[in-house]
């Protein structure tokens, strides 16, 4: 079928779309393309004009599909441009500028550490404790088997609502909580807010944080909390860390030993941070003595254990170099913003 | 406890470098806190710079009438010539000299030089030149007959290293440089001295009054009379002794009782006797009223628990603890009575922590003392006492009820094995405890200084157990059941951190105790450290604000604040009730609060609910409001909330809830009310009027202005109908938003404007 040139209402179809495309293809901008779009295809174009009077069916048929392929090129050469303009903007883009600022917090270093040292007791099997700090004179001292001449039962080195009432000395006290609450086997590790009458002081404040750990089953051994420190500090600190332990006094413990682990600065050769010995003082801890596991109503012949642990804030302070440990409490957000 | 080494030998035959000792005693028996090197260092032969002179000859030194020049034989053959300020010799004595060239322990390095037109080649020793005593009147005099030349180290302490232990609260005997010796002898098999001292002849039989009444507080008292004492300085080895043990020489006799109690570690005192009233010695409970003036000049007012010293008449010392003024050994003393005596610790602990007043006699009775040493103690005192004050012992008595038997104690080796979990062959154990002084022939028996540490097998088991700690193997327990895993609170505890870091907000960390507390029956310390600390928070607010001040005051920007931490809230029984709270601070004023909240709840999957109280909104956890603080410039907001009444709310699990399927038909609806109606009020009536259908309600505009009128105000919400079962037709939202619009005009006059 030969092709006719269909003209409706004055207008040639054939050449007017042949001139549109030109100008498709001539649109070197989308703002060009868009000013042809006006003119080819807008309310006022003369397509649509003819559309609108448009009165037969082929007429009809030829200007629809011409307004098709228009759109569908105006669609195309539009796509081309945009991807053209991205490109342009991508060599414009200089990506060394800043981004968009976020506003994001920060967790307090020291819960940064305690939550640390939460995860790897998670990791070796333990449940995490939080327990009270207002204390009886029972769960502080009298079940930790703590001598009543014990000088940390004084006035001057711990605080007292009452004679019957203190603020805790240490975390062991939820140790003896859970212990008064439920059977062995038990694997905890009790950390929180201590408190000492310690005037403040760059290495001391009268609120600290402990972390006590206490293992009750049967048959445990020193041997056990050794390797139990081992892990726990390679978890902690990397490197090949060694545990040393040695001998002390804890009431609550017995035998009870104090427990050094490799020096992390000088990887044990020895420096001025640990006194040359190779070793850093890290905390205290032993075999659960036979009179608490009675306090609790334990069976000594039947259950054994073994306790440790040590204070955070000297860690924290040690591990990032703090050379005072109020900082912890001043909240200063020059200092809390380096710990992202 | 200061151990000077040559000290140490003298009871055990200890060869190892000072150094190596200290590592083997850091693991079995006591904590040691350095090696201190006294006196004249013994480097690039220094020592040998220090000889024993004799002076040949001693005048006038012609140009200076204070100095003397000597002639000096130092065993050289010819004598040095040497210009000496003192005048306390002649001719004849024999001295301890310093060469040219020797530094003194002070540092400084002598040469020879001239004196006013004098050589002067060296330098005649005083005792404190050399670390041997405190005294600058004279020169060194030693004994005649050692020989010029003579290395001054062989007859003087010249250097000494000196071993600074923390001992265990539980190890009294190893307050004394015999138990170390002890424990020394134990740890490298060697052979251990009697323990020093012995009772010379006593001169005559006077009789001692000594009436104990309460023997609970003493157990035992020793006395001991010794007539015509001299009392001057100690001799140099005694001064020496004494200073690298960290104490100040007094006089010879007091020096002794401290002597002793170093050497032995029973403390003793010494009264001067024709001070007490009656020559009677009373150990009683202070009478009521009752004052003493200690030796420190302090006035004591004392409590009938107070154990005392008493004479015929008055208390004379606080026993155990320190002695009285009037009392005390004196220059002109000449008779003296000496107590060797025990007492129970807590009655010495009670009164020395009343009377904050710590002691080296009281550090050592509130550990527990052998109530056996006193007679030893009271043999060594009594032999230096007649030696070195050239006294008569004229009277002795020793008052005790029955003293205690040694404890025995059934003991199992395999028992041992089973708490170190090592390894050890019973005739191994049983030689480390019989080194340590205790019997083995089937049970146990303690010696009696470690009567009250080693009263049970455990306690036998630590003492084999410390011999073995740097061979323990590291292992893991063997377990049955893991339980790792964090709490419900925990988790949520750890999901507020992080929602507020977040949202922006930096943790901080507070004290607990605050100078007050709004509550007046907030938990008060009977003994605050600063009235800065007095009281148990029961807000965290007030530490959110000193810390934004802080902040505001160091020109920081963006702050934003918050912490989780217990508050203590009374409780009308012993304890307060220890709550777990959140609370934060912020720029931004009332509304960026109220979001922290809202996305605190939401992060929770908890829906909250905002009362208005006063300028606050309050949820039932917490609040939120708007600071005005003068010295927080700009809008500030503040919040707190208790995470373990949140976390009763916190389901356990997120239930799936289809949202897609049918989906929400949104509308906004603004209404007119008057300004006292509040938002929350408009939506709660439209959520029990709507039913559960009206899922969404949250204002997000307030208009005011001419189109709504003077005390009128226009809130805009955003709505979203939806039903879990069935799309809603736009019928349906009409129905229900009539029913809005119905209820709102009924209730509050609220007038639909868009």
């Amino acid at each position: 079928v030969k092709k006719r040139s269909v003209t409706v209402a004055a207008v040639d179809v054939e050449a007017l779309e042949r001139e549109a495309q030109g100008a498709v293809t001539a649109a070197a901008t989308l703002d060009d393309l868009e000013e042809a779009r006006v003119r080819y295809l807008g309310r006022k174009s003369d397509l649509k004009q003819a559309l609108r009077g448009v009165r037969d069916r082929d007429s009809g048929m030829a200007l629809n599909a011409a307004r098709e392929r228009l759109e569908a090129s105006f669609d195309a050469r539009q796509a081309e441009l945009e991807r053209a303009q991205l490109a342009q903007l991508d060599e414009a883009l200089d990506v060394t500028l800043p981004g968009t600022r976020l506003t994001r917090g920060r967790l307090h270093p020291l819960t940064q550490l305690t939550r640390e040292i939460e995860d790897i007791f998670l990791g070796l099997g333990y449940e995490i404790i939080d327990s009270r700090e207002v204390e009886t004179v029972w769960h502080n001292f009298d079940a930790l088997n703590q001598p009543l001449t014990h000088p940390s039962r004084s006035h001057r080195d711990t605080f007292y609502l009452d004679e019957q009432t203190l603020l805790r000395t240490h975390t062991s006290t939820g140790q003896i909580r859970v212990m008064e609450s439920r059977k062995p086997p038990i694997y905890i590790a009790s950390l929180g807010r201590v408190y000492r009458r310690d005037t403040p002081s760059p290495r001391s404040t009268p609120n600290f944080h402990q972390v006590e750990a206490l293992a009750v089953d049967r048959n445990i051994t020193l041997a056990d909390l050794k390797g139990t420190l081992m892990h726990f500090f390679r978890a902690l600190f990397p490197g090949d860390r060694q545990v040393r332990m040695r001998t002390s006094f804890f009431p609550f413990t017995e035998p009870s030993v104090e427990f050094d682990v490799t020096c992390f600065l000088c990887a044990g050769e020895g420096c001025a941070f640990c006194k040359h010995t190779g070793w850093f003082e890290m905390g205290g801890a032993g075999v659960v003595d036979p009179a608490v596991f009675e306090n609790v109503g334990y069976d000594p012949e039947g259950w054994s254990g073994f306790a440790w642990g040590l204070g955070i804030d000297r860690i924290a302070a040690q591990r990032h170099g703090i050379p005072d440990i109020r900082m912890f409490w001043e909240n200063d957000l020059r200092v809390l913003r380096q710990f992202g | 406890m200061k151990v000077p080494m040559s000290w140490l030998r003298e009871y055990v035959p200890v060869t190892v470098p000072t150094r190596e000792l200290a590592e083997r005693l850091v693991i079995s028996t006591c904590e040691v806190d350095g090696i201190e090197t006294r006196g004249v260092t013994d480097v690039d032969g220094n020592l040998a710079l220090f000889r024993v002179g004799r002076v040949l000859e001693a005048a006038k030194h012609p140009n200076a009438d204070r100095l003397q020049l000597c002639q000096v034989d130092i065993g050289e053959g010819d004598a040095r010539q040497i210009v000496c300020g003192a005048w306390n010799f002649g001719a004849g004595a024999t001295v301890a000299v310093a060469l040219p060239g020797a530094v003194l322990p002070n540092g400084l390095q002598l040469e020879q030089r001239e004196v006013r037109g004098q050589l002067s080649d060296g330098m005649i020793l005083a005792e404190d030149e050399v670390g041997l005593g405190t005294d600058h009147a004279g020169i060194m005099v030693l004994e005649n007959g050692i020989e010029p030349g003579t290395p001054l180290v062989d007859v003087l302490p010249l250097t000494e290293e000196v071993l600074e232990l923390e001992t265990g609260h539980n190890r009294p005997d190893l307050l004394a440089v015999y138990g170390i010796a002890r424990d020394v002898a134990a740890l490298y098999d060697l052979e251990l001295a009697p323990p020093p001292g012995s009772d010379p002849a006593r001169a005559a039989d006077e009789p001692v009054d000594v009436q104990i009444e309460d023997y609970e507080g003493c157990p035992r008292y020793i006395g001991r009379l010794f007539r015509d004492a001299k009392i001057q300085p100690s001799p140099v080895w005694l001064k020496a002794r004494l200073l690298a043990a960290g104490m100040r020489p007094i006089s010879n006799v007091v020096d002794v009782t401290n002597y002793v109690m170093l050497a032995l570690g029973n403390p003793l005192h010494a009264f001067d006797f024709a001070k007490l009233a009656g020559g009677r010695i009373v150990v009683r409970g202070a009478k009521p009223g009752e004052k003493l003036r200690t030796l420190d000049g302090v006035d004591r007012d004392l409590e009938p628990y107070d154990l005392m010293i008493a004479d015929g008449e008055r208390s004379v010392a606080l026993a155990g603890i320190m002695g009285g003024e009037e009392t005390e050994i004196g220059r002109e003393t000449s008779d003296i009575l000496l107590e060797a005596a025990n007492f129970e610790p807590y009655t010495i602990f009670r009164t020395s922590e009343r009377l904050r007043l710590r002691t080296e006699g009281s550090n050592r009775w509130e550990k527990g003392v052998d109530p056996y040493l006193a007679e030893q103690s009271a043999k060594l005192a009594t032999a230096l006492i007649v030696q070195l004050a050239d006294a008569r012992w004229t009277g002795d008595t020793d008052v005790h009820e029955q003293l205690p038997d040694r404890p025995v104690v059934q003991f199992r080796p395999e028992k041992t094995d089973a708490v170190i979990g090592l390894e050890t062959p019973a005739e191994q154990q049983y030689a480390i405890l019989r080194r340590l002084g205790l019997d083995v022939n089937g049970d146990v028996v303690v010696p009696t200084w470690r009567a009250r540490d080693v009263t049970r097998e455990i306690d036998v088991v630590e003492e084999v157990a410390r011999f073995r700690l740097d061979e323990v193997p590291a292992r893991l327990p063997t377990r049955e059941a893991m339980f790792g895993r964090l709490s419900k609170l925990q988790r949520i505890r750890r999901k507020l951190q992080d929602t507020l870091v977040a949202f922006g907000y930096v943790e901080t960390y507070s004290w607990s105790l605050l100078p007050d507390d709004p509550d007046p029956k907030a938990s008060r310390l009977q003994e605050p450290l600063s009235s800065e600390q007095a009281v148990l928070r029961t807000s965290l607010l007030h530490g959110l604000l000193s810390s934004a001040r802080r902040n505001v005051d160091a020109g920081n920007e963006d702050v934003a604040l918050f912490e989780v931490a217990h508050v203590y809230l009374p409780s009308g029984e012993q304890l307060p009730e220890e709550r777990l709270h959140v609370g934060g601070i912020a720029q931004g004023g009332f509304a960026a609060a109220k979001g922290a909240v809202e996305g605190l709840y939401e992060a929770l999957g908890v829906e909250p609910s905002f009362e208005p109280v006063d300028r606050s909104a309050h949820t039932p956890e917490g609040w939120v409001r708007a600071l005005r603080e003068p010295d927080l410039p700009g809008q500030w907001g503040a919040f707190e909330l208790d995470v373990e009444a949140v976390a009763d709310r916190v389901p356990e699990v997120v239930v799936y809830e289809d949202v897609i399927t049918y989906p929400p038909v949104r509308q906004d609806l603004a209404f007119a009310v008057d300004e006292n109606v509040t938002a929350g009020e408009l939506v709660a009536a439209a959520q029990s009027a709507a039913g559960p259908e009206l899922r969404d309600m949250r204002a997000f505009d307030v208009y005011r202005g001419e189109q709504v009128g003077a005390g009128r105000k226009s809130i805009a919400f955003s709505v979203a109908f939806q039903s879990p079962d069935r799309t809603l037709t736009d019928g349906d939202a009409a129905e229900l938003r009539s029913r809005i619009v119905q209820v709102l005009e009924q209730e509050f006059g609220a007038e639909l404007r868009a």
